[in-house]
This record gives C-alpha cells, sequence and structure tokens, in this order.
C-alpha cells in the first residue's frame, strides 16, 4: 500500500483513525487483537436491537456520505418486525469529486467497516448486507473480498456469530463508472442491474428500497463509526464535536497544500486549522484563495471565510455544507472560472438524463462557459450562467446532482463575480490557468 | 459464429442465481463478456441478453450508461487518468500530455497502433491525496511525473517488443487488442476471488 497520507495513531480525537498505521491491520487478527469485534459482540451478546438503534441515536451521529441525515433515526425508520427479507446497503460509491476518505478507511481497517455493517443489520432486522462499491477501487474490493472470506473462516459472517442464531452475510456489488450511483436510489437502481436514475420518493428506501424490501442505506465512513460508538456509549461521542455536530469526520483535503491527506477532525475546528495546520497551507509564495469544504458540490468559499467552522451548522450559516467531507483547496494562481467550468463538464458528464433541467442545463452551462473562455463572452453570457444556475436548482429535478451543478456557478458568482466579468466582459483572466482541460 | 464461448454463457447463465432478483445480474454478466472479447460488441450483447432471458436492447442500456463498459476496441492496457478539479490543481494535463506522447495517440479513446495502449481521460478516482493520480488497468499510480509515465509505458512494452522481433518474419495478421480483463478488477489471474465474492 501507498504511504499514510492523513491521520493515523492514538489521539483523543482519532476514534475512526485510531488504530490505522497498525502493521497488518486489514487482518482479522490484528484488528481483533486491538480490540476490534468487541462491539459486535457486545451488540449481538449483551444488546438489544432496538438499544442499539437508541444507542446510535444518543449519538447524534449523522450520515458522513453528504446528506448528513441523522443515523439513529435513519436505523428505527425501518420496521424489524415486518415479515421477509430487509437489506442493509452499504455504499462505497465513493465519488465526490476531492473526497477519498471512503477509500482510506477500506484500505486501512476494511474490518471495520465489516462489523458496522454487521452491527447496522443486527439492529434493523437484516441478514444480509450489500456494498456497492465503485467499480475502479480494485484495492479497496480486494481488501473487502479478503475481509469477507476471513469474517466468514471465523463464522463471524454465517449462520451463528458469536454464537448467536442470527444469520448474517455480507456480499460486494461492483459499479461501472456512474458518480450517479453515489445518489441512493440510482444506486439501488444499479445494484437491480438497471441504468442508474434516481427513484422519485417516497416510497423511501426503508420502506421500499432494495429489489423492493425495507432497506437500510449508509455510507461507509458512517457505518466505520458504529463500532466505536456501541464500544463507549452513544453519551461518549457526545462529548466530541458541536452540540448539533457530534463527533469527529474524515475529511480528505486535496488540492493546493503542501500535506494533502485525509485527517480526522472533530466536528467544530475550522477550516483555517484544517487547511492550514492539519494540510499545511498552500505552497510557498502563494495565498489560498477558495476551496471546496464538502466536495465540490459544497458551495465555495473564499479565503476571508478560513475561519469558517466545519460543523455542518456553520457551514449552513456560511451558505455551503458539509457534504463529503472533501475539502478541495486552490491558490492564487488559479482561475475560478476555469475551475468553476472544469466542474460543470463533471456534472453535465456525470447526469443520467432522467430529469430535462439537469440534462439540458449543464450542457447549457458548459458550451456558455466554453464562449465565456474563448473570449466569446459579453452580459448575455453572464445572465445565461444565472439563469441555469438558478433552473437547476431549488428541487426541480428528482436528485441534488442538478442543485449540485447550480452551486458552483452560484457561489462562485456570489465570491468571485470580479474574475467572471474581467473574462466575459474584458476578456482577461488575471491569474493562471487550471489546465487546458478546464 | 458465436461472440462468447460457451464456457463463458454457462458461467454467466449460473449468475442470476445469486441475487435476490435474477436482472442484477446483468452488470457482473456483462464484465465476464467484456473479460471474454475485450469490449462489448453487439453480438456479445446480444448474447449476455439471451443468456440472461433479457432484451438485447435492455442489455444496451444498462451497457451504454456505465463508462467502464467499453463499446469500441480498447487497448490491453488502458490508462484512465483523472482530470477532475483536484488532480488538474496539481498538473494532471501535463500528465495527459505525457501519456499520449508515450502511447502515441492523439485523442482519448485512441488505441496505439499496435494495440498495446489507450487512455481515457476520467473523473474524480478519489485518490485525490496523491494527486495527481491514474488507474492503468486495475492498479492505482500516484504522484504521476513524467518519468513515472515513461517507465510504466517502457515496462509494457519490453516484453511485446521481444517477442515482436522473434516473430517478424511470419506474416503479420492484425489481430483485435485481446483484453486483459476488462471486466472491472478481475483480469483472468483475479477470477477466484470474484467468485468467491458474488457466491
Amino acid at each position: 500500500m501507498a504511504e499514510l497520507r492523513g491521520s493515523f495513531g492514538e489521539a483523543r480525537h482519532h476514534l475512526l483513525t485510531r488504530w490505522f498505521g497498525t502493521e497488518d491491520l486489514h487482518r482479522l487478527e490484528v484488528y481483533e487483537s486491538k480490540g476490534g469485534y468487541t462491539a459486535l459482540r457486545k451488540a449481538l451478546l449483551a444488546m438489544k436491537p432496538a438499544d442499539l438503534v437508541n444507542e446510535v441515536k444518543t449519538s447524534g451521529l449523522r450520515g458522513r456520505g453528504g446528506a448528513g441525515f441523522a443515523t439513529g433515526v435513519k436505523w428505527s425508520f425501518i420496521n424489524r418486525d415486518a415479515p421477509g427479507p430487509k437489506y442493509v446497503v452499504v455504499n462505497a460509491d465513493e465519488s465526490e469529486p476531492g473526497t477519498s476518505k471512503d477509500r482510506y478507511i477500506m484500505e486501512n481497517s476494511p474490518h471495520m467497516l465489516l462489523e458496522g455493517i454487521m452491527i447496522a443489520a443486527y439492529a434493523v432486522g437484516a441478514n444480509q448486507a450489500w456494498v456497492y462499491i465503485r467499480g475502479e477501487y480494485d484495492g479497496p474490493h480486494r481488501m473487502l473480498v479478503e475481509a469477507i472470506a476471513e469474517a466468514r473462516a471465523k463464522g463471524y459472517l454465517g449462520p451463528k456469530p458469536m454464537g448467536v442464531n442470527y444469520p448474517l452475510d455480507i456480499q460486494l456489488y461492483r459499479g461501472h463508472g456512474a458518480y450517479i450511483c453515489g445518489e441512493e436510489t440510482a444506486l439501488l437502481e444499479s445494484l437491480e442491474g438497471k441504468r442508474a436514475q434516481p427513484r422519485s420518493r417516497p416510497p423511501f428506501p426503508a420502506v421500499k428500497g432494495a429489489w423492493a424490501r425495507p432497506t437500510l442505506l449508509n455510507n461507509v465512513e458512517t457505518l466505520s463509526t458504529v463500532p466505536w460508538i456501541i464500544n463507549n456509549g452513544g453519551a461518549a461521542y457526545v462529548k466530541y464535536g458541536t452540540e448539533k455536530s457530534a463527533g469527529t469526520r474524515l475529511m480528505s483535503v486535496s488540492g493546493n497544500v503542501r500535506k494533502p491527506g485525509v485527517y480526522e477532525v472533530e466536528l467544530g475546528q475550522t477550516f483555517r486549522h484544517v487547511i492550514m495546520e492539519l494540510a499545511g497551507g498552500p505552497p510557498d509564495g502563494r495565498k489560498v484563495k477558495v476551496f471546496w469544504p464538502g466536495g465540490s458540490s459544497a458551495p465555495v468559499l473564499p479565503e476571508s471565510m478560513l475561519d469558517t467552522h466545519t460543523d455542518m451548522e456553520a457551514l449552513a450559516a456560511a451558505r455551503s455544507m458539509g457534504g463529503s467531507g472533501g475539502v478541495i483547496v486552490m491558490d492564487d494562481s488559479h482561475c475560478v472560472v476555469k475551475a468553476a467550468a472544469r466542474l460543470l463538464r463533471f456534472y453535465a458528464h456525470e447526469s443520467c438524463g432522467k430529469c430535462t433541467p439537469c440534462r439540458v442545463g449543464g450542457d447549457w452551462a458548459v458550451r456558455t462557459f466554453d464562449r465565456i473562455l474563448a473570449n466569446e463572452g459579453s452580459q448575455v453570457e453572464l445572465g445565461i450562467l444565472e439563469r441555469v444556475a438558478d433552473g437547476l436548482q431549488n428541487g426541480r429535478c428528482l436528485c441534488g446532482l442538478g442543485d449540485s451543478a447550480g452551486w458552483v456557478i452560484d457561489s462562485t458568482f456570489r465570491h468571485f463575480r470580479e474574475e467572471y466579468e474581467d473574462h466575459a466582459l474584458r476578456h482577461t483572466c488575471n491569474v493562471g490557468a487550471v489546465a487546458a482541460h478546464a | 459464429m458465436s461472440a462468447l464461448p460457451e464456457s463463458v454463457l454457462e458461467e454467466i447463465r449460473e449468475l442470476p442465481a445469486k441475487y435476490p432478483q435474477p436482472r442484477s445480474a446483468v452488470m457482473p454478466a456483462l464484465d465476464l463478456a467484456q473479460e471474454e472479447v475485450g469490449y462489448l460488441t453487439p453480438e456479445a450483447m446480444s448474447e449476455v441478453a439471451a443468456a440472461l432471458d433479457l432484451d438485447p436492447g435492455y442489455v444496451e442500456g444498462v451497457a451504454t450508461f456505465y463508462t467502464l463498459f467499453h463499446l469500441q476496441p480498447i487497448g490491453r492496457h488502458r490508462f484512465y487518468v483523472c482530470t477532475n478539479l483536484s488532480c488538474s490543481l496539481r498538473g494532471s494535463s501535463a500528465i495527459v500530455e505525457h501519456v499520449k506522447g508515450a502511447i502515441g495517440v492523439r485523442e482519448a479513446g485512441d488505441v496505439s497502433k499496435d494495440g498495446l495502449f489507450s487512455y481515457e481521460e476520467v473523473e474524480c478516482l478519489g485518490a485525490c491525496e496523491y494527486a495527481p493520480m491514474m488507474r492503468l488497468d486495475h492498479e492505482y499510480h500516484y504522484d504521476l511525473t513524467a518519468q513515472t509515465i515513461t517507465a510504466l509505458v517502457a515496462e509494457r512494452r519490453a516484453p511485446l517488443s521481444a517477442a515482436a522481433k522473434a516473430s517478424r518474419s511470419r506474416a503479420r495478421v492484425p489481430s483485435p487488442p485481446r483484453g486483459e480483463g476488462q471486466g472491472e478488477g478481475r483480469g483472468p489471474k483475479k477470477r477466484a476471488p470474484r467468485t468467491k465474492n458474488i457466491g
């Protein structure tokens, strides 16, 4: 494995990463020697499913995939006593630009994820879990294949885990290259062997999810946090973070920083701490110009807002969001308009085509950016971008992909109007290029 | 003359039983077909459809949705270079140029004349702390430089040029690029884990 870049080792706030860096942590026996699978044992032998749901509710844990929904509440939506199969589906389709934390977990500690999945399955009354992992993640996939085989050999997966008569199994399903599969209902369509186009809700997956059965969908990091919570109690978890954003989260910091990496951060820390201290700040002689605080879909914040806190409420107040925890940092040698153009190309490419505003709006924005960057822009193009940005947002589509594309335009306009006007009206750029490929 | 040998069709026919509903087998089945043929020809997709008792148009509809299914010939070795924001901020455009130069192609999707290489520009591959990075066949490569690219290309050319010298006198029959496990994550040598995994 490549050199670890990010958090590992013991520290007060390393709840997920405290054992990372241990040699062969991905082996079951090593994970267990550190204290792994004690939470599963406790859950199966000493707790009732309803206690598990309550413990996670108490912890205040919120989904780490992007939406930040309360995990315990989500668990409680599944009717444990409904007859017939129920499923846990794990979203390991990590594809949000600038986000690599689920990969970091799966490569370092696949058993931590498996343990979380097993506890969740027991809590919601499922016997079968499916991990939907993006097709490009060959390495993490191999790690999970081996970890599942070890767990089966040990009997943790099988008819009687820990001697308890509660059959558990985990299967893997590989994605094939589609960002939209990170959206939970598109993921379910894909798992069912279809084109990955989001479903309309209701019915919600908790009622009618995978193969029309009640389904709990959680992100890799969310489930990986569960063993710590079960071991230490929900009340211990809320001692970390802020009142409404409890705990820690992994933030993948990338772009123009000296030490890009996946850092475990106590929620409520500032982005200045994350970007300037943990990730070492921009290269010598450069200044931070702008950062995306939670993946490319999170509205941008300028350098002047580096003191914004990382909890979800602070980010909402700053008109952005915590999203996937992917922090992309851009320094002052790069052009905001070109960066936005590159991201719009991404959203246009990844639109599944189901909803008209997203299907048409993305391409429209790309063509408009092309004209602006070819010095053919005018006030007309700026007006088009603003109208397209508006048309993409506010619930006009079944999922958030269109909104995300709109937010890129909207937020870069809000904070960097001058750069847009330089390009569109004065046909100049006063900074360097993101890339010829922008 | 069928596109897929009976052994592969047999394997495909066994897939549906592994899922709560048989339709979920369509992507793993297309993987097997792609691994066999190198890319998904209309014939291969029709045979997958027949083996799974699905409509051919449905199978093609799935195949065209996902970027890891290839509908055109591709090189035996495939470069997937990330050009999304985190990588482009750290020089991915120069990496793309090095790749193009090293394998002798002009555009994304082109196959080198010897059928050995092709490259694509792809969206974020989720390893942003190692940018600029790429996926080459089934492995990630990090902190890319011109030198890394040159070395990776040379390593993959070396055995071929030795073999080519040995057989130069023979008639040169252009052969379609034979993929080494385009089925994602499953080169021929890695078939055991897949079966274990799904089974």
